[in-house]
């Protein structure tokens, strides 16, 4: 009996030592989704949370649903540092701030042009922000493109995330982009958002802010920006390209073939051949027709392997201009090649390693690009011609 | 033997009639349900029938021992021998010396009789009393399978192991306990299969009880249990006479107790805690999914609530945002802190099973409207109780029902609430905290020499075949391995059945 009493204390202790310190329960607490940061002024910080309004989601007592109203709401904190812009933020809002659900990262172009280590420091060193939240650089103010109402989503850092998560442009989450940095090649990219004009009629912040183009950093200032139809470039080097509609025009049968992507899978091979630095593109893709506007007839093969051939030299195209621009122009390794470099010529890259801004640009490139169009679509002929208009062979 | 007993009359009977009903009568002094008939045999000699009313067959007797030997013709046969060959019609006699054999014998309902001049008398086995009939066993239903089920008199019981194991092998060894009940405790055992140690055991730890009475299985469970501390049953009970018979072809030890329809099944382990008869009258694998989802049901009936109350008081960040959003909008509203909501939904739905069970059956509906309705609907709109809780609370009810054992359930019920605790004040730690002093305490139970987790822990692969899957009864080639010496093999190896099997 007195040694059960005494487990009982000992089981009991614990309880009333230790227990409870950080208990918070979810309805004392403001889930944070999206994090902005913005560079107020040359001293200031801008620190915007979007979070929640549990009430307006319905569900739950009472009864009385959301309804219309805005589902989030934002809140801004201002300091000197990331610290002061937390306390600051903290004071206006009277739940704990809790980054863990923080998915989306938000950073504004101004201090995305002054250097974001800082800002990733803090991200990484606390506790509670994720990794794997998505980065983005928004054109203009951070905190705008959070403050928006999106009609379909329910936040605009949801609609962030769902559009990332489709990879038809740049994903990057936070741990990517550490990865980049801290990589010798000391460039990174980041998926930029611009806030797409509301549609006549809507409220002005009844839209969303979309991915349209992408960042590119030198080290951790950012240095310009890519289209999208380049950054699709950058992908295929990169090997994450995922969905890609190519158009072209085939030499016979005026008009103009569209194709989508299956499957791709490209490949970097380095070779150092005298002192010449070169990078061979090696791409295989697997393509569908989607529109067929000329009048060839698909049914024949012959037609098909033309076909295959001028997809090649289109996506060879893009990639020379996307080249055009990264490696002549902003002579920024957001490419990958020093990684295969440093790969396969450990040596010779640690010589290198230094002055690698000044060998990027004159790394000779070669294409071996191989297409396949595996499936002309639910219709043989082209629809809509008569049948000796089409052209059989 | 004897010792139990408290009144103790080794004394002979005598040869006087009147000395030997007044030695009755004063043991048997203010027992009015005790009749003495007094008659006279053939005209010529005096006797005294003597039964406890209720307990035997009035028709029968009078039929054959009262009539015939009250007749003119039975006059001719003097000794009482020669009356029971030649008079008596009943199959079952048994001669009787002494004034203890008597009252044995009255106890049990045989009628006696004690004649002039005779210093021994005979108990005739015409016990017969008022016994329900055997009935399908209420808190062990199952869809296939025998629909009988023990009956509280022990005749019928070892009737119904006797007509399924007709091989005498099937050994049943009478013992009685209790100093006033003397109840009638039957150990039974299949010879040859059973490791004899392990009778020994069961036996010496039965004859160690000395109480009053045994009204129960559960009190002789109680006092020949390995750890009497532990929430865990380490004695199976049944009603099924199909699960004793099983549990005897692996070679345990079947308990069965007069007075009660819940034999006792020694030794046992957790897992055949979690398995039930139809497992193996269903396709083994219907069989073997309905086991896993057991498996499932047994860690969400324990941890279920205190996972939530962890999550939602610690881990925010575990939770998918969505339905972290949903959570917290229900929450919005409500007063307590969840561990306080867990804790009180939990109780109330222990009340609701606990009344559920004790009420009249004409009221039974108005407490469950009352349950479902007040507690469940009710809070929720009042803005007490978020749904995610009654939820929670819902399936953890029904998980713990899952359990083809009801004791097993109750058990880890308990152990719900200092989980509870646990996971409202340290967090998923607790509840980790819980679990390991759970299993540490599972591990270290025994029940009659077999570790209680065996065959998981200590590993023996061969036995898992029954534990983690229900294999076919074609692979089941070799009986668990419970302690010392065992009977391996209790079928023929290669019972495939295929097509060209035939032969």
């Amino acid at each position: 009996m007195k040694k059960l009493f005494l487990v009982l204390v000992v089981l009991l202790n614990p309880l009333f030592l230790v227990g409870c310190w950080d208990r918070i329960e979810i309805n004392d607490i403001a889930v944070v989704t999206g994090l902005g940061i913005d560079q107020k002024n040359e001293k200031t910080i801008e620190l915007t949370a979007e979070m929640y309004i549990p009430k307006a989601l319905g569900g739950g007592g009472g009864g009385s649903g959301g309804g219309g109203g805005p589902q989030t709401y934002v809140r801004i904190g201002e300091g000197n540092t990331i610290a002061d812009a937390i306390s600051n933020l903290q004071e206006k809002i009277p739940r704990e701030v809790f980054w863990g659900q923080t998915k989306v990262i938000v950073i504004g172009e101004k201090l995305a042009k002054e250097g974001i280590r800082v800002t990733l420091d803090f991200l990484t060193r606390h506790t509670e922000p994720r990794l794997r939240a998505h980065v983005f650089v928004a054109k203009g103010k951070a905190k705008d493109v959070l403050a928006l109402h999106p009609p379909l989503e329910r936040s605009p850092s949801e609609v962030l995330r769902e559009l990332a998560k489709m990879k038809i442009l740049m994903d990057v989450t936070l741990m990517n982009l550490l990865q980049m940095l801290s990589g010798d090649a000391q460039a990174a990219a980041i998926p930029m958002v611009h806030i797409l004009p509301p549609q006549k009629g809507m409220e002005p912040l009844q839209t969303i802010a979309y991915i349209n183009q992408t960042a590119i950093f030198r080290k951790d200032k950012m240095v310009g920006q890519i289209s999208d139809k380049l950054t699709r470039g950058v992908l295929w080097f990169r090997n994450e390209i995922k969905l890609s509609n190519i158009t072209i025009k085939p030499k016979e049968g005026k008009g103009y073939v569209s194709s989508t992507l299956l499957r791709a899978n490209s490949q970097l091979i380095p070779k150092i051949e005298g002192g010449k630095w070169r990078i061979t593109l090696k791409a295989v893709t697997e393509d569908d027709v989607i529109v067929n506007g000329s009048n060839l007839n698909l049914m024949n093969p012959k037609f098909i392997q033309m076909l295959e051939k001028d997809l090649e030299k289109e996506i060879e195209h893009r990639l020379t201009q996307t080249l055009e621009k990264v490696q002549k122009e902003m002579k920024v390794d957001i490419l990958g090649f020093s990684e295969e470099f440093q790969r396969k010529y450990p040596k010779e890259w640690k010589k290198v390693k230094k002055n690698w801004d000044e060998i990027f640009p004159s790394v000779e490139v070669t294409y071996d690009i191989k297409a396949f169009i595996r499936r002309p679509g639910m219709s043989t002929t082209p629809q809509g011609l008569p049948e000796d208009e089409v052209k059989q062979k | 033997m004897n010792k139990q007993k408290v009144e103790n009359q080794e004394d002979p009977l005598s040869s006087d009639l009147n000395q030997n009903i007044h030695v009755l009568r004063s043991i048997y002094e203010n027992c009015s349900d005790l009749v003495f008939r007094p008659f006279v045999i053939g005209g010529k000699t005096k006797a005294f029938l003597i039964y406890i009313e209720g307990l035997c067959n009035i028709e029968e007797m009078n039929a054959s021992v009262l009539s015939p030997l009250m007749d003119e013709s039975a006059a001719k046969y003097d000794t009482l021998n020669e009356l029971l060959e030649n008079k008596i019609t009943v199959s079952k006699a048994k001669e009787v010396k002494t004034s203890t054999e008597c009252i044995n014998y009255l106890s049990i309902g045989s009628p006696l009789l004690l004649l002039e001049n005779e210093s021994i008398g005979f108990a005739f086995g015409l016990a017969k009393w008022e016994k329900r009939s055997v009935e399908e066993p209420t808190a062990e239903t199952v869809i296939r399978g025998p629909r009988e089920g023990f009956t509280e008199s022990l005749g019928v019981n070892t009737s119904l192991l006797r007509r399924k194991i007709r091989s005498p092998k099937l050994k049943m060894n009478p013992m009685s306990i209790g100093r006033y009940t003397q109840t009638e405790v039957i150990v039974a055992f299949m010879d040859g299969i059973m490791d004899p140690t392990l009778f020994e055991e069961v036996t010496k730890r039965l004859k160690r009880i000395d109480i009053a009475g045994i009204l129960e299985s559960g009190y002789i469970e109680e006092l020949i249990e390995d750890n009497p501390f532990s929430p865990f049953p380490q004695i199976l009970s049944t009603e099924r006479p199909d699960v004793a018979v099983s549990s005897l072809l692996e070679g345990r030890v079947v308990i069965l107790v007069d007075g009660t329809p819940f034999a006792l099944i020694a030794p046992t382990t957790l897992y055949s805690l979690l398995q039930s008869s139809e497992d193996y009258y269903q396709r083994f694998l219907i069989g073997t999914a309905i086991r896993w989802l057991r498996f499932v049901f047994v860690l969400i009936s324990l941890l279920l609530p205190s996972l939530y109350v962890a999550v939602s008081t610690f881990h925010h960040e575990m939770v998918p945002t969505t339905l972290l959003l949903s959570m917290a909008s229900s929450r919005e509203q409500v007063p307590f802190p969840a561990v306080i909501e867990a804790l009180v939904m939990e109780i109330t739905f222990e009340a609701l099973r606990e009344a559920g069970i004790r009420l009249p059956k004409q009221v039974g509906a108005a407490v469950s409207i009352v349950g479902a309705l007040v507690i469940g609907q009710a809070a929720v709109q009042a803005g007490i109780i978020s749904a995610p809780m009654v939820m929670v609370v819902a399936i953890t009810g029904i998980a713990s029902f899952t359990l083809p054992r009801y004791t097993a359930g109750i058990a880890l019920r308990m152990l719900r609430f200092p989980i509870m605790i646990l996971a409202g004040t340290l967090g998923l730690l607790g509840v980790m905290l819980g679990l390991i002093f759970i299993v540490i305490h599972l591990c270290a139970l025994r029940s009659f020499g077999v570790p209680y987790l065996s065959p998981m822990a200590p590993m023996k692969f061969r036995d898992m075949k029954d534990v983690l899957i229900r294999a076919p009864l074609w692979m089941l080639n070799t009986r668990p391995h419970l302690t010392g010496k065992f009977n391996k093999y209790r079928q023929a190896p290669h019972q495939k059945p295929d097509p060209s099997q035939g032969d």
